[in-house]
């Protein structure tokens, strides 16, 4: 509490300093040459994002490793390590042609042989969303070295979304063959195909990349070095971003509030887009095993009593927009989205939360309280206490205390996941590039699998939904499986397993002097190979 | 000195201060052992945490190879073995030698430490002497006034505040790290920058004890000025200088000295603040992130040898204090 209020001292002593700004920032970029340093956090605990999807690992492995397919802003697939791809008749196969003439960091070529191995043997076995990725694929057959032929036991169009150096990375079947991949050292000494080389890795401090100048991508990238730099304090981290030693922040590395003072800064805007390939939607997380939560009228309730667009606006400026249902609108580009649905942001929306409650039987008792929840409030900063207190306010409208409870992470995992002993949690996952792919995980039956974190938690089961579901990941038709992706939002924001609060804008901060910082879906988790540096 | 009765009888007491430190050190491990499994959650849940996805397959796979399966009993036996060998095991979630991983972060520290315990001690001293024998004057009352303030204010604070000052209006200092990220790789332009990136970590860490030591010292220096000693050197003639540089000062300097023990022990929990604050890549960090991850073999790694540098401080300030006063190893 202290902490936040000394902090808030800061904006004001930034202002007084506002003349000053600018040539403190090009003071300490002088000497640094064509060199972009990121800010990120928390520091990657290996360098291969093969084998680990936390967000830093693949914002750091994703410049050196190179996928089969990249995305852009629309999410349709562009060439990378393939350069054409054809999907069979009866959409069991697909064929890409691999580009000829890459190297290996190393000096060794790049074959499809490479593609077999990595697929097979290390994205889909130990990428944690490797099995949902590439779930039905059997074999990859090569018959020559530059053509791999995925081989997949049904029909499965999402695939064709999970194939870029984020999801899919391709590693180098010399390094890997043969090897215990969780402890191989190549971990921590990544050779890719990408952009930028791995140079070193000062423990606690940076990670530095250098220029692949073997690169396939003729006259890329731009930029001679990249340093990622770790930074434990948030208010540092937005120091160092203000007095120019740090040229982009990401997301999530400072607080929203900051955010909005440094982008007023002469020096620095924000990077817009970015965050397409991930489809981030904020969320609320219901036990739906546990009364009163077991009643559909009772989340829909829940859901009917917060304003979306003030904790939007208010809590997290600006960085996002209020959700309507499970699919985010970032999917609008291949059609899958709707808002035809039930709508939780009517104007009566606090007299309707209160009729739903009174008749579902829970009257108001003594103190105006029909009953009390606590909230497990998501352990990704104090952001999530905030807007669980905004929470505690609109909720007290309808009658129903909500207690806050904040823990670790480890514990707050061990909760919430292993133990199921909670209400509702605050917390926010990733859509990935198509539905099945992200989305799905929180919703069917076969993914209540206590005890393993960010799946459906909310313990909701419901055969209709499930076999809808089941029908849109096998569907080939575009037309039907937009057809079925509405069905699937119309049913469950009418059971309201989950309540949706907002789309969050995964934005990256950025020094004015920053080009072409976000030139895919995949933001700063693609190589940043077009990224330049100005003056 | 070496071959004389009187240092004869110090390395004597050094020698049993080394032995008593052994047992310590055993009893420092096995309480971190079982503190440490007390703290729910385990590192496989929160690398799935932060993975944001997981499947049963991985957590499974996270453990075993942690050695988290194993019965707890059996944990413990193999980690004392392995520790009486020197062996600190494996990080989990760095999957790297503990031992390296820690001695790539204490030389930073040491550095940060040592600083700090130079910065706090030699102002410190300084300041109290000044503001004890100008007792009564405007000096002794700024002295005063600065040594509440340095004492009082939060250091997380005082770090940031220093860097808004210092790094982002002046621009005279960096606002955090060791080096220039991609500045120089070696020579006297890398001590320069790391130098140039120490001076505010350092200052914001020793400004407490300095403040601690300027009144210990004003308190001391007073007080010996009143001690029949002095009364008798001023007797005999002594000129004042010489009086309080060879006398006073050496009486009054002991509290000093053992308070400096207790800051060296101090250093490591200070200093997760100020390496917070300052992004200085030390062991205070490497410990505050074992922890949030339930990385317990680094953390205990790092308590271990923390044990072992304090326990080694408070030797050295044993020889010293010995040396400055005989009396102590005698006693």
């Amino acid at each position: 509490m202290l902490r936040r209020q000394l902090l808030g001292s800061l904006p004001l002593l930034g202002i007084g300093a506002g003349g000053l700004a600018y040539p403190v920032a090009s003071r300490a970029q002088g000497s640094r040459g064509n060199t972009l340093v990121v800010v990120t956090t928390p520091e990657p605990t290996v360098l291969t994002n093969a084998i680990n999807s936390a967000p830093s690992v693949a914002e750091v492995a994703t410049k050196i490793y190179d996928g089969l397919l990249e995305y852009d802003m629309q999410m349709q697939p562009q060439p990378s390590l393939a350069e054409a791809w054809e999907t069979s008749g009866d959409g069991k196969s697909v064929t890409f042609r691999l580009r000829r003439g890459v190297t290996w960091h190393d000096g060794r070529p790049f074959t499809s042989a490479d593609v077999a191995f990595s697929l097979l043997e290390v994205v889909k076995k130990f990428h944690p969303r490797g099995p949902g990725n590439l779930g039905p694929l059997e074999a990859v057959d090569t018959p020559d070295e530059h053509t791999a032929i995925l081989r997949l036991a049904h029909p499965y169009p999402p695939m064709m979304k999970g194939l870029s150096s984020l999801e899919s990375p391709i590693v180098a079947k010399h390094l890997y063959e043969g090897t215990d991949i969780r402890n191989n050292a190549a971990n921590n000494r990544p050779v890719g195909t990408g952009p930028f080389k791995f140079a070193e890795w000062n423990r606690g401090a940076s990670i530095v990349l250098e220029k692949n100048a073997n690169y396939w991508r003729p006259g890329r990238p731009y930029l001679d070095r990249l340093i990622f730099r770790f930074i434990n304090d948030p208010a540092t981290r937005a120091a160092a971003l203000e007095s120019g030693e740090v040229d982009v922040a990401f997301f999530g590395t400072i607080t929203p509030a900051e955010m909005r003072r440094l982008a007023g800064l002469p020096s620095i805007e924000i990077a817009q887009g970015g965050y397409e390939a991930l489809a981030p939607m904020m969320l609320l997380e219901l036990n739906t095993k546990k009364k009163p939560l077991d009643d559909k009228r009772v989340r829909q309730a829940l859901a009917y009593a917060i304003d979306r667009k003030f904790i939007a606006d208010n809590i997290w400026y600006g960085f996002g927009k209020p959700a309507v249902g499970p699919i985010s609108s970032v999917y609008s580009g291949s059609g899958l989205y709707t808002d035809q649905v039930l709508r939780f942001d009517v104007p009566d929306r606090v007299a309707r939360a209160n009729a739903l409650l009174d008749e579902a039987g829970y009257k108001r008792g003594s103190g105006g309280i029909r009953f009390e929840l606590t909230q497990d409030v998501g352990p990704y900063g104090d952001d999530y206490r905030r807007m669980g207190e905004y929470m505690r306010q609109a909720y007290n409208r309808i009658g129903v205390r909500l207690n806050l409870r904040t823990v670790d992470q480890a514990t707050y995992v061990r909760r919430v996941y292993t133990d199921y002993d909670f209400d509702m949690t605050s917390g926010w996952y990733v859509g990935m590039g198509d539905p099945t792919l992200g989305v799905q995980r929180q919703y069917v039956t076969s993914n209540i699998r206590q005890g393993i974190p960010f799946n459906n938690v909310a313990q909701y089961s419901d055969p209709e939904n499930d076999r809808l579901w089941a029908q849109a990941a096998v569907e080939t038709d575009p037309g039907k499986r937009t057809e079925l992706f509405h069905a699937i939002q119309r049913k469950l924001v009418e059971d309201s397993p989950i309540i949706w609060i907002m789309e969050m804008d995964l934005v990256a901060l950025q020094n004015k002097r920053v080009k072409n910082l976000i030139t895919t879906g995949l933001g700063v988790r693609g190589g940043l190979y077009e990224t330049r540096l100005e003056g | 000195m070496a071959g004389t009765p009187a240092a004869g009888s110090r390395w004597r007491f050094l020698g049993r201060r080394a032995l008593q430190a052994l047992p310590t050190i055993l009893v420092i491990v096995t309480v971190n052992f079982f503190l440490l499994r007390l703290a729910p959650g385990d590192p496989a849940s929160v690398m799935a945490g932060e993975a944001g996805a997981a499947t049963p397959e991985y957590m499974a796979q996270l453990r075993a190879q942690f050695g988290l399966d194993r019965p707890l009993a059996l944990q413990y036996l193999t980690y004392v073995r392995n520790v009486l060998t020197l062996d600190l095991g494996y990080s989990f979630r760095y999957q790297e030698s503990n031992l390296s991983l820690i001695l790539g972060r204490m030389s930073a520290t040491l550095l940060l430490m040592g600083a700090s315990v130079l910065i706090s001690v030699g102002l410190g001293t300084l300041l109290g002497l000044v503001a004890a024998l100008r007792r009564n004057r405007i000096e002794a009352a700024l002295i005063l006034l600065a040594t509440v303030l340095a004492y009082a204010s939060p250091i997380f604070w005082l770090g940031l505040m220093f860097i808004v000052v210092f790094a982002i209006q002046l621009g005279w200092v960096p606002t955090s790290g060791m080096t220039t990220a991609g500045g120089p790789g070696g020579g006297i332009a890398y001590a320069l920058d790391v130098l140039h990136h120490l001076v505010l970590p350092a200052v914001t860490l020793s400004l407490f004890y300095m403040a601690l030591y300027t009144r210990l010292m004003r308190a001391s220096v007073l007080e010996n000025l009143r001690m029949n000693y002095v009364v008798t050197a001023r007797a005999k003639g002594v000129p004042p200088r010489r009086l309080v540089l060879r006398h006073v000062l050496r009486n009054a300097v002991l509290p000093i000295v053992t308070m400096a023990g207790v800051q060296i022990g101090g250093a490591l929990g200070g200093s997760v603040v100020v390496e917070s604050v300052f992004g200085w890549p030390g062991l205070g960090q490497l410990a505050f992130e074992a922890l949030f991850s339930r990385d317990l073999n680094l953390l205990m790694g790092i308590l271990t040898l923390s044990s072992v540098v304090v326990i080694l401080a408070n030797l050295l300030v044993d020889l010293v204090h010995s040396i400055i006063d005989p009396r102590v190893a005698l006693a």
